[in-house]
């Protein structure tokens, strides 16, 4: 049996850490995506309902693992799974999630401390929601051409983000992550370590507070999020410079057909061919 | 009349069919002609038709990409649950901006550029849908493997689809023996119904608290035996990842279906400069 030392888990431990945090966020998140989500008036309720999970186990256990873990398994069970990919958002999804459970996790030095644990979890599920608005209001922005241009629109997506970013952290924040969290830690402290073999984490073993260089990773991360929404306006210029030539964009796009009708015509033609040497053998 | 339907939704979505769709969706049909592509060709096909729709804004383009999308996706027989989840989650995402910016004083002239917006967020949303639903887990898993993705995120996938099942039934279980234990209150009113309303949600965060026990229990399980079997030493060994990946094989059909993808998109750039 391994011996924890300074609170720091063994691999082997990291990976059942992983393991759990990813089925049960994973299995709570396909529920909430398989529920339609409620609206009321034009402001949707996208509360994350269930982040409570990550968050007890990242106070609990070793927080990057857990933060890890509940990424990967809203990203398997819930989109990938359901078919709900989403290509560059799922990185933002993929790293606020990871940011926000970690933040909570390194916060808490030590579980017994309910206010400090209170404290993490609304801090964690405020940074991760935030860090969504942010890239909510950027992704319309660069999606749509003309933004400026459009009456009403930049007013209504300030508008509805802003209050669907109160909203959420009042709503989720306090009901489904404050107090659940409340009400495992304590409960799961000193009973579920020693199924994954190891010992509570307390005031001498925890991680320390968190350091300037956490800060620092947390902060490039997020830039990278914004960066992959970023990536859509940078291809518009792209788009722009090719119509650059655009006099001979017909001409080009006759020979795009022209050499796609002969590369499908050819390859029936090889497969016909090879077919009944495949049948013989 | 009204009632009945209700009743009729509600027992449709009972946790049964859930759990039956999502297993449709994974293992129902590994026999269409989307399912048994290579699983790089389609990721490479997926590359094009989840990406270049976000940095195009020409209407006709980005309406050929759609049909087409769409048509693979009828072909990939994907659950009808995952559908309706895409018309919502297409309807979140843009379609309430619609209403929003008619409220804040916008006109028709507002349409353009979301009818743009929207049609980018389908057609995205139905690539994915066609490879990620259309496959089986495991060739997709392999196939995520060959283009250098950690390990770690073809096991969860693999983990995830042979796990959910018994996941869920687990959840019911305890859920439902929650509920043969509590006493839930009166629900006639409008204050005995929101009541209930928090009572429903009590349970289901308390009934997280046996299940996280019992995921801990599980998970060392898995990864005692997988430690047995030198999972993390397999996984960043060579050979291991060659024997793995040497099932995958790209035929003629595979070419094909790239072709067909190509002329279409070549077809729909000639229709959108002739326009």
């Amino acid at each position: 049996m391994s011996i924890t030392q300074k609170g720091a888990a063994t691999q082997s431990q990291k990976l059942m850490i992983f393991v759990l945090s990813m089925s049960l966020y994973g299995l709570a998140t396909l529920f909430t995506e398989l529920i339609p989500s409620f609206q009321v008036g034009i402001v949707e309720f996208s509360v994350e309902f269930f982040l409570f999970i990550p968050l007890v186990l990242s106070m609990l256990f070793d927080p990057l693992s857990a933060a890890l873990g509940a990424a990967i398994g809203e990203l398997v069970f819930s989109e990938i799974m359901l078919g709900q990919f989403g290509g560059l958002g799922e990185l933002e999804k993929f790293i606020t999630v990871t940011i926000g459970v970690y933040i909570a996790g390194r916060l808490v030095r030590n579980p017994k401390n309910h206010a400090m644990v209170g404290a993490a979890a609304f801090v964690g599920t405020g940074v991760q929601l935030l860090m969504g608005t942010v890239v909510d209001i950027l992704k319309v922005q660069f999606a749509v051409a003309d933004f400026e241009a459009v009456a009403g629109l930049p007013e209504s997506v300030f508008a509805t983000e802003g209050f669907a970013f109160l909203n959420d952290l009042l709503f989720s924040g306090i009901l489904f992550c404050l107090l659940p969290t409340l009400y495992l830690v304590p409960k799961l402290y000193g009973k579920i370590e020693p199924l994954l073999g190891m010992q509570p984490r307390t005031k001498e073993t925890g991680l320390g507070e968190i350091s300037m260089k956490n800060v620092l990773v947390c902060l490039v991360a997020f830039v990278c999020a914004i960066g992959a929404e970023m990536a859509a306006e940078s291809g518009l210029s792209l788009i722009d410079w090719e119509s650059g030539w655009a006099e001979s964009k017909t001409a080009l796009a006759v020979s795009m057909v022209v050499a796609a009708v002969i590369a499908v015509a050819m390859l029936i033609v090889m497969k016909k061919r090879t077919e009944p040497i495949g049948n013989i053998r | 009349m009204m009632q009945k339907l209700s009743e009729n939704v509600l027992d449709k979505f009972s946790m049964d069919f859930l759990r039956n769709q999502v297993l449709k969706n994974a293992y129902g049909n590994d026999d269409t002609v989307i399912a048994v592509r290579d699983p790089r060709i389609l990721l490479v096909w997926y590359l094009f038709f989840g990406l270049v729709p976000w940095f195009v804004n020409d209407i006709p383009f980005l309406l050929g990409c759609f049909l087409f999308v769409m048509a693979t996706t009828i072909l990939a027989k994907v659950a009808g649950l995952v559908l309706f989840l895409f018309a919502v989650g297409v309807f979140s995402q843009t379609g309430y901006l619609l209403i929003a910016t008619w409220i804040f004083g916008g006109d028709a002239s507002a349409i353009a550029p979301l009818l743009v917006l929207t049609l980018k967020v389908a057609t995205i949303s139905l690539a994915s849908v066609t490879v990620f639903s259309g496959l089986d887990p495991d060739r997709l898993s392999n196939g995520l493997m060959w283009f250098g993705c950690p390990e770690r995120l073809s096991f969860s996938i693999s983990y995830a689809y042979r796990m959910l099942p018994m996941l869920m039934e687990e959840f019911q279980n305890v859920l439902l023996s929650y509920r043969l234990r509590g006493n839930p209150p009166a629900h006639e009113t409008v204050t005995g119904k929101i009541k209930y309303l928090v009572y429903q949600i009590k349970i289901i965060i308390h009934a997280f608290y046996p299940l996280m026990l019992n995921t801990a229990k599980r998970s060392r399980t898995t990864v005692e035996a997988l430690e047995l079997k030198g999972y993390r030493y397999a996984a960043v060994n060579k050979e291991v990842r060659k024997m793995k990946l040497s099932s995958l094989k790209i035929t003629y059909d595979d070419l094909i279906f790239l072709a067909i993808s190509f002329l279409w998109v070549a077809v729909t750039i000639l229709v959108s400069t002739i326009l």
